[in-house]
C-alpha cells in the first residue's frame, strides 16, 4: 500500500527553481525511473517524498496520507544517497545495521546479524565487514549504501543514482539483481539515474525531468519510439539522435520529407499512417526529421534516394563502431560493425529509414508523430 | 656516513639548547619556590632547600583560589560547550540573513584587548550586582572561551554532509540520537581539544577577574599578586603560587598535546 502522489510541488533554493509545480503519481509496487540531465531536480524530488527536503509549496502524499507534517523517520522509506552518506565512524557492518537498531525498527542482535549477512552476501561486500568507509573504494561505499536501503522493508525505496560509482560489469550484475529483487519484494521503487539504459531496463514507467518539470512520463518503449519532444529523444538512445531540417511536402497525393543534400534534396516518402496523418495538418511546411543511429542504413556506392556524405569519423565502442556521416548540412551518427574500417573523408552514401523517422515540430520541437506508434508504444 | 653522525649530534644539540630556552624559567621558579626569601638573590644552585615557602601559602587561602579559578574556567569552558555546540551547528548547517556577519562578530570577540572592554564591563556588573561573583565572572569569561570552540566546531560541522543526518532520520533516529550516536562522535576530536584548549585560556585569564573580582571571589591567577605585599616582595611564595597554579595546565598539555594539533588542524572524516 505505498502509491506515491506528488501534487504542484514547488522548490526553490535561493533564485533557483529545482522544481516548478510538479504532478506525479507513482503507483503501487511500481518500479519508476527518474530520468534527466543533472540540476533537473531529480534528488530533491527523492529527498522531497523522503521528508528531508520540504517543499515550497504542494502536497506529498505515501498511500492515502498526506505526508507533508510527518517526520521523515515515521515515512517509513529507505534512501539510497547519491554521495553513500555513510557513518565515517562505523564499520560496514554497524552502517547496515544502523537502520535495525534504531528504536523505530528495533531488531535482536541475532536478527540482526543474519539480516546484514544476507544482504552484505547479495551486494558482495561481505568481506568487508570490519573495514570504515574511509578505507572503502567508491564502489564499494555505494554498494554498502545500497547494503543500509535494502536491509529494511520500508513503503517505498529511493535510490538515487545507486549503481552510478560501481563498474560496467557489476553495474550490469546489480542491475538484474535489483530488479529481481524489486519483484519480489513487491515494493514500490523509486529510482534516479541519468543513464538511460538503466532507466529503460529497469523501469516500468520513465519520468524525464527537465529544469524542475517533467518532460514526458510513460513506459521505455514509449519514451523511446515516441518521444514527446526533442529534448526527450536526444536525452534517450546512444548515440544521441539526429534530428535535422526537413521539410514536408505532397509529390502526387503522398506526404514525403525532403532533406536537403547539397544542392538537391532526397524525398522519402513516409509511411501511410503518419503521412496521412501529416498530409492533413497540411503540407509545405518545415519540420524536424528525427532519425536514430540503428535506423540509418549505408552504402559506400551511389544509390537511388540515399543522401550523399563523407565520412567524419569512425569510433570503436567494443561490439560496434558510431560511424559519423558528414552531408553539406549536417552530420549523422550511424551504427557500424566493429570490423568496418574505412579512410575518412570516404565518400558515404545513406538511407534514413522513413518508417522509424521521429518528425518534430520544427518551430517548437514538440513530437509530430511517427509510423507504427500505437503498435510500437503498446497502445494499439 | 659522516653525514650520518653529524645530522643527529647538531639535531640533539639543538633540540636541547631550546628546551633549555624554554624549560628554563619554569625550572628556575620551580627552584625559587624551595629558596627561603634570604636565598633567593644570592645562591643559584646551591641552596638549603626549605618547604617554608609552600607551608606559607598553603596556610593562607589559597586552595580557595585555586578552586575559585578551576569553578570559573571549568563553568565557563562548560557554558561555551552548551552554547557553542549549537551556534556552530546553525553556523554550518542553516542559511540565514547575516549569517557570515554573526560569525564574524563572534571572532572579533577576540580580537579586543580585554583591557577594552573591561571599563564598562565592570561598571555594568557593578550596577546589576554581578561584580565579584562567579556567575560574571563566567559570563564575560565566554568572550574568550567561546569564539574559538565555536570557529573550530563550525568546520567540523561543516566536513560532516547533511545527507549523513538526513540517512539517519530516514533509519528511524530522532534529532537527540542523531546528535549523541552521528554527530558527536564525528566531532569530538574537534570538541575536546578546543574544550581544554578554551580552559587553559581560562585559566590563564588576569585581566577580567582583576577588575570584575577581588574579595569573595579571586582566582589564583589574580591572587598570586597578594604575595607582592607592600613592604617586601616574597618571591619564594610567589614561586609556589605560581608553580602550583601551573601545574594543571602542564598535566593537561601533556594529556592532549598528541590530539591538540589533530584535533585543531583536521577536520571530520569523510566517508
Amino acid at each position: 500500500m505505498a502509491q506515491i502522489t506528488l501534487e504542484k510541488i514547488s522548490k526553490s533554493f535561493g533564485s533557483v527553481k529545482a522544481l516548478d509545480a510538479v504532478d506525479l503519481e507513482v503507483k503501487d509496487k511500481e518500479f519508476f525511473v527518474l530520468f534527466g540531465p543533472a540540476g533537473a531536480g531529480k534528488t530533491t524530488i527523492l529527498k522531497t517524498i523522503a521528508g528531508v527536503e520540504f517543499p515550497d509549496s504542494g502536497l506529498v502524499r505515501i498511500g492515502d496520507r498526506i505526508v507533508n507534517l510527518i517526520d521523515p523517520a515515521l515515512r517509513n522509506v529507505s534512501m539510497v544517497f547519491e554521495n553513500y552518506a555513510l557513518y565515517p565512524h562505523m564499520k560496514v557492518y554497524d552502517n547496515i545495521a544502523s537502520p535495525m537498531r534504531s528504536p523505530l525498527h528495533r531488531k535482536s542482535e541475532a536478527e540482526i546479524a543474519r539480516e546484514v549477512a544476507r544482504v552484505s552476501d547479495l551486494m558482495g561486500i561481505s568481506q568487508l565487514m570490519e573495514r570504515l568507509p574511509s578505507q572503502l573504494s567508491n564502489g564499494q561505499r555505494q554498494r554498502t549504501a545500497l547494503g543500509r536501503c535494502l536491509v529494511r522493508r520500508p513503503n517505498v525505496f529511493l535510490m538515487d543514482e545507486p549503481l552510478a560509482h560501481l563498474d560496467a560489469k557489476l553495474r550490469h550484475l546489480m542491475r538484474t539483481e535489483l530488479k529481481a529483487m524489486q519483484t519480489a519484494f513487491d515494493t514500490t521503487t523509486i529510482y534516479v539515474t541519468h543513464d538511460y539504459s538503466e532507466a529503460l531496463s529497469l523501469g516500468d514507467r520513465i519520468a524525464i525531468l527537465n529544469r524542475g518539470k517533467f518532460e514526458q512520463i510513460g513506459t521505455g518503449d514509449e519514451v523511446y519510439y515516441a518521444p514527446v519532444n526533442e529534448f526527450v529523444a536526444r536525452l534517450v538512445g546512444e548515440p544521441e539522435i539526429n534530428i535535422v531540417d526537413a521539410e514536408l511536402q505532397d509529390v502526387a497525393g503522398e506526404c514525403r520529407v525532403g532533406i536537403r543534400a547539397g544542392a538537391s534534396i532526397v524525398h522519402y516518402p513516409l509511411p501511410d499512417d503518419i503521412g496521412g496523418k501529416l498530409h492533413a495538418s497540411g503540407v509545405g511546411r518545415r519540420i524536424r526529421m528525427g532519425i536514430r543511429g540503428v535506423n540509418i542504413a549505408y552504402k559506400f556506392e551511389k544509390a537511388e534516394g540515399y543522401l550523399p556524405g563523407s565520412v567524419y569519423n569512425l569510433e570503436p565502442i567494443g561490439n560496434k563502431s558510431i560511424l559519423t556521416i558528414k552531408t553539406d548540412e549536417n552530420l549523422f551518427q550511424t551504427i557500424a560493425s566493429n570490423d568496418l574500417s574505412v579512410e575518412l573523408d570516404t565518400p558515404v552514401w545513406m538511407y534514413p529509414d522513413p518508417k522509424n523517422m521521429l518528425l518534430f515540430d520544427a518551430a517548437d520541437g514538440r513530437f509530430l508523430g511517427r509510423h507504427h506508434q500505437a503498435q510500437l508504444t503498446g497502445r494499439a | 656516513m659522516r653525514r650520518g653522525i653529524f645530522e643527529p649530534a647538531f639535531r640533539y644539540a639543538a633540540l636541547i639548547v631550546w628546551a633549555l630556552f624554554a624549560l628554563f624559567p619554569l625550572l628556575w621558579m620551580v627552584i625559587i619556590s624551595f629558596k627561603s626569601d634570604a636565598e633567593v638573590f644570592t645562591t643559584t644552585f646551591w641552596f638549603s632547600p626549605t618547604l617554608g615557602n609552600y607551608e606559607a601559602v598553603f596556610k593562607t587561602d589559597y586552595f580557595k583560589y585555586f578552586l575559585d579559578n578551576l569553578i570559573i574556567s571549568g563553568c565557563a569552558v562548560l557554558v561555551s560547550v552548551a552554547v557553542g555546540v549549537p551556534a556552530a551547528y546553525a553556523l554550518a548547517r542553516y542559511q540565514f540573513r547575516g549569517k557570515e556577519d554573526l560569525a564574524f562578530q563572534i571572532l572579533s570577540f577576540k580580537f579586543a584587548p580585554e583591557i577594552l572592554v573591561v571599563l564598562p564591563v565592570f561598571m555594568i556588573f557593578q550596577w546589576i550586582g554581578l561584580y565579584d561573583t562567579h556567575l560574571g565572572l563566567i559570563w564575560v569569561y565566554q568572550l574568550i572561551t567561546m569564539p574559538l570552540l565555536i570557529w573550530v566546531l563550525r568546520g567540523y560541522f561543516e566536513d560532516i554532509s547533511v545527507e549523513v543526518e538526513q540517512a539517519a532520520m530516514l533509519d528511524g533516529y530522532k534529532w537527540y540520537q542523531i546528535f549523541l550516536r552521528i554527530l558527536l562522535p564525528l566531532i569530538k576530536p574537534g570538541l575536546v581539544s578546543s574544550a581544554l584548549l578554551t580552559f587553559i585560556f581560562a585559566w590563564n585569564t588576569f585581566t577580567f577577574p582583576l577588575i570584575l573580582a577581588g574579595f569573595k571571589v579571586q582566582p589564583v591567577t589574580v591572587a598570586a599578586l597578594r604575595y607582592l605585599a607592600s613592604d617586601t616582595v616574597h618571591y619564594g611564595q610567589m614561586a609556589v603560587a605560581a608553580a602550583v597554579t601551573a601545574l594543571p595546565e602542564v598535566v593537561l598539555a601533556l594529556l592532549i598535546q598528541k590530539h591538540l594539533v589533530r584535533g585543531l588542524s583536521f577536520g571530520a572524516v569523510k566517508g
